[in-house]
């Protein structure tokens, strides 16, 4: 498959992994830049390259191996989100990745980082991850981790594989830890934040652009009473909020006791998806120009303010990430041994990585 | 540049820290007690200088041989690190890598908070053994192991270069590289403080003992109040061999006919652990339950825990030695790896005790016997490894919690291709490309076309001042 003669990038959707590691191979013989694409739903975090080529991963989609008795699944990267959940869902189970996906697939999640509105309570997509298989930038085709809810067999590649943007390696598959949906679930709507510390452990608790969302799950007895003891207006099952749409989309991640104070700082017109006991906020807005001040405060309290997307790639001179993290050396190191001709997605990471 | 008081060279400490709670020894060169993370970073540029590897130790807990320092050299205890400093509104701590486990939560207990990995050696173990290892613990299987509570980490590298890594604020941007230095053993640098997350300490608690005539009573029962729905805190199993020993040390009255009894704990609001150990009792009956007790108070509750946490002691007081493995399998093919088990103890005319983490699949075969009788060790170890096999066949994991440390190293190429360990020998390259950290453990030998063959394991005289 190849694109128009002359003009743009060209086309590729591997559908095994021979086709997908030759791929990967020719591209850094040839130091041609790839862009990865799940669902094309993250494609504006950081500062990407133009790519020479655009490798698709809807061939790698579909469940690999799944027991429900062992609360694994292994799937391919290239499963939509919505697909492998309401799958699950039939069995009463969860990867408890993102509740609103689009088209964003499995890969796509893993490699932008992004995590579940429940995360407070059950943790954000790195602690899904049992396994991983991915093939290097230059073309070699490794796993790690293992298809077991726990394992301490090596490095902890399947981890750091997450928020990676497919600088190890492109993921075509993955091994993930379920969680069981208990049968009752209720959404309670309350008036002010302190109500929510009458439940000590929801299992989320959002602000969704002002309207305090308190979402419950166990046995029956115990969502009747964490809703009675809450006090406000109770509905039943969840209805999950979508993260913010605009110009701009922001993660601002906060100390998780600054949640509310965050979502105070946000600038007028920016409309907020606040994720209490995780501090991670989803913003947007129409114009990036408070966007400095937030940063600078997001940063003196140990944080960082993201854009998610903006109107050109690379931020328009507002830096995507901010201030660089620690270690950009050994993560250059790092990077170097998986993607030695750093062909697959340069310039997504913080420091131009 | 450390005073005399703090660095041992006497041949009868030196053999102390030579060896873990392994079987496994080594030979320790000097053992140095650094209080600060200043101090750490001029014990590795010694190290570098003289070409010397390092062994960081916290209480030499670990069962899989991680803290042996096999090729000689600079033993670090971590131990007189022992800061704790709580921050209650965002529920962290920044932990010194000394600090016992158990000291952390009861630190922590007067602001209604705890740490949730809870390793059987809780008393002893450190909070930098925990984050070398990844360690679990009965109750990781609903809050996860080490790694789910650890946000940030201050690590000395290569080079006595530092860096503080994570933090409160979730996904910090760039590769997770706490992550990653969580579960390596101390391979790539060493930790001198960790950032953890403490949890509410819940506010209600039922522990139930249910026993069976019938080993897959028990792990049905496990399968069962998942498939509910229910996540219990623990599930924990111990056979008939494994209760019979506890009984006849503690006497807490464990019924020692039953085929395996199942320790369940939940927790959360009065409500809410009423009605989950309601179901407990009624899955657990549905599958043959004989009895379900159900702890009345803290005391018994105690009491039933100790029974579970003792397991170990108790077939000390009945052999001479012991040997555990841990390993993990799909939580549905329990039942006939651990016939396989029984058969392949059976083989070599070896006891085997079992007691596991059953809701993880996480098996802990305890072999006991006496290691004077000649042939034992031989037959000992090809009888574990056997068990490991097992495992491995039914789509399991060579360790669950324990690590690979050096006793598993050489089973990694049973796991993995070459080109795995390939990758796994790069990232330890990429953090100490001369092969300082924790020589020869998790990896193979060979795994990556360098080799640690040529560090020196002697110091000169002098190099403290």
């Amino acid at each position: 498959m190849t694109g128009a003669a002359g003009g743009g990038p060209e086309h590729l959707a591997p559908t095994d992994v021979d086709t997908l590691g030759e791929s990967l191979r020719q591209a850094s013989a040839e130091r041609r830049i790839v862009q990865v694409v799940g669902g094309g739903t993250r494609q504006g975090y950081g500062s990407p390259l133009p790519p020479d080529v655009v490798l698709h991963m809807s061939g790698f989609s579909g469940i690999e191996e799944w027991d429900p008795d062992d609360l694994t699944v292994t799937v391919g990267a290239g499963t939509p989100v919505a697909e492998l959940e309401s799958l699950l869902a039939g069995r009463s189970q969860t990867a408890v990745l993102p509740e609103v996906p689009g088209e964003s697939t499995v890969g796509g999640v893993i490699a932008s980082g992004v995590s579940s509105l429940r995360r407070a309570r059950l943790l954000g997509t790195r602690e899904r991850m049992l396994e991983v298989r991915l093939v290097t930038g230059d073309g070699r085709v490794i796993r790690g981790g293992g298809r077991v809810v726990k394992n301490v067999s090596g490095y902890d590649l399947p981890r750091l594989v997450v928020g990676a943007f497919g600088s190890l390696g492109v993921i075509y598959s993955v091994c993930l830890k379920l969680w069981p949906m208990p049968p009752a679930a209720a959404t309670v709507i309350i008036e002010d934040l302190d109500a929510a510390g009458r439940v000590t452990r929801p299992l989320a608790f959002v602000d969704d652009d002002g309207v305090l969302k308190v979402f419950l799950w166990g046995t029956p007895e115990e969502v009747a009473a964490s809703s009675a003891r809450l006090g406000g207006v109770i509905s039943e099952g969840h209805r999950w909020p979508a993260d913010p749409q605009g110009r701009y989309r922001w993660s601002l991640r906060v100390p998780p006791a600054l949640t509310g104070d965050a979502v105070k700082r946000l600038p007028d017109g920016w409309r907020h998806l606040a994720v209490h006991g995780a501090g991670d906020i989803r913003a947007s807005s129409e114009d990036a120009g408070a966007a400095p001040g937030l940063r600078d405060w997001a940063e003196g309290v140990g944080g960082a303010l993201v854009m998610v997307t903006g109107p050109s790639p690379g931020g328009d001179g507002f830096d995507p990430w901010g201030r660089p993290p620690p270690g950009l050396d050994i993560q250059r190191r790092l990077i170097a041994q998986f993607d030695p001709a750093r062909v697959i997605n340069p310039g997504r990471l913080p420091g131009g990585i | 540049m450390l005073s005399e008081d703090r660095v041992l060279e006497e041949p009868v400490e030196l053999y102390l820290y030579s060896r873990d709670s392994s079987l496994m020894h080594g030979e320790a060169t000097c053992v140095v007690f650094p209080h600060t993370t200043e101090e750490v970073t001029e014990v590795v540029r010694v190290a570098e200088r003289h070409g010397v590897p390092i062994v960081a130790r916290g209480a030499g807990t670990g069962l899989a041989a991680g803290a042996v320092p096999i090729d000689g050299g600079i033993v670090l205890s971590t131990t007189s690190m022992n800061q704790v400093d709580i921050d209650v509104a965002n529920r962290t701590a920044w932990v010194g890598a000394g600090v016992i486990n158990l000291d952390l939560s009861k630190e922590a207990e007067p602001y209604g908070l705890c740490f949730a990995p809870d390793p059987s050696s809780q008393s002893a173990c450190t909070i930098g053994g925990n984050v070398a290892n990844n360690s679990g613990g009965a109750h990781c299987l609903a809050e996860g192991a080490t790694t789910s509570h650890v946000l940030g980490l201050e690590v000395v590298l290569a080079g006595g270069e530092v860096l503080v890594l994570g933090g409160q604020a979730p996904d910090m941007p760039g590769l997770d590289l706490k992550g990653l230095i969580v579960g390596s053993e101390g391979t790539l640098g060493v930790v001198t403080r960790a950032l953890v997350r403490l949890l509410p300490i819940e506010s209600d608690v039922r522990t139930l003992l249910l026993d069976f005539d019938r080993l897959s009573g028990a792990t049905k029962t496990v399968s069962d109040t998942i498939a509910a729905g229910l996540v219990p805190a623990a599930l924990e199993i111990m056979d008939q061999k494994m209760t019979t020993a506890v009984e006849n040390w503690l006497g807490a009255g464990l019924p020692t006919d039953a085929a395996a009894i199942l320790l369940a704990e939940v927790v959360g609001e009065e409500e809410a652990v009423e009605a989950e150990a309601a179901l407990i009792t009624r899955i657990g009956k549905e599958n043959g339950a004989r009895q379900v007790q159900v702890a009345k108070d803290e005391a018994e509750r105690a009491i039933l825990w100790k029974g579970r946490k003792s397991a170990f002691g108790a077939v000390a007081q009945v052999s001479p030695n012991y040997y555990l493995h841990d390993t993990v399998v799909p939580r549905s093919r329990l039942v006939e790896t651990m016939e396989e088990i029984e058969e392949i103890a059976a083989r070599y005319e070896l006891d085997v005790y079992n007691v596991f983490h059953a809701g993880d699949g996480n098996l802990h075969p305890l072999m006991a016997f006496d290691a004077s009788e000649p042939g034992m060790m031989e037959r000992v170890h090809r009888a574990g490894e056997e068990m490991v096999a097992a495992c491995l066949r039914r789509g399991g994991a060579l360790s669950g919690e324990h690590g690979i440390g050096l006793e598993k190293r050489d089973m990694m190429r049973a796991d993995f291709t070459e080109l795995d360990l390939d990758a796994q020998a790069r990232l330890k390259e990429a953090f100490d490309p001369e092969g300082i950290f924790n020589p020869a453990k998790v990896l193979p030998e060979g795994s990556r076309c360098f080799d640690f063959g040529g560090v020196r394991r002697e110091i000169p005289d002098g190099a403290w001042l």
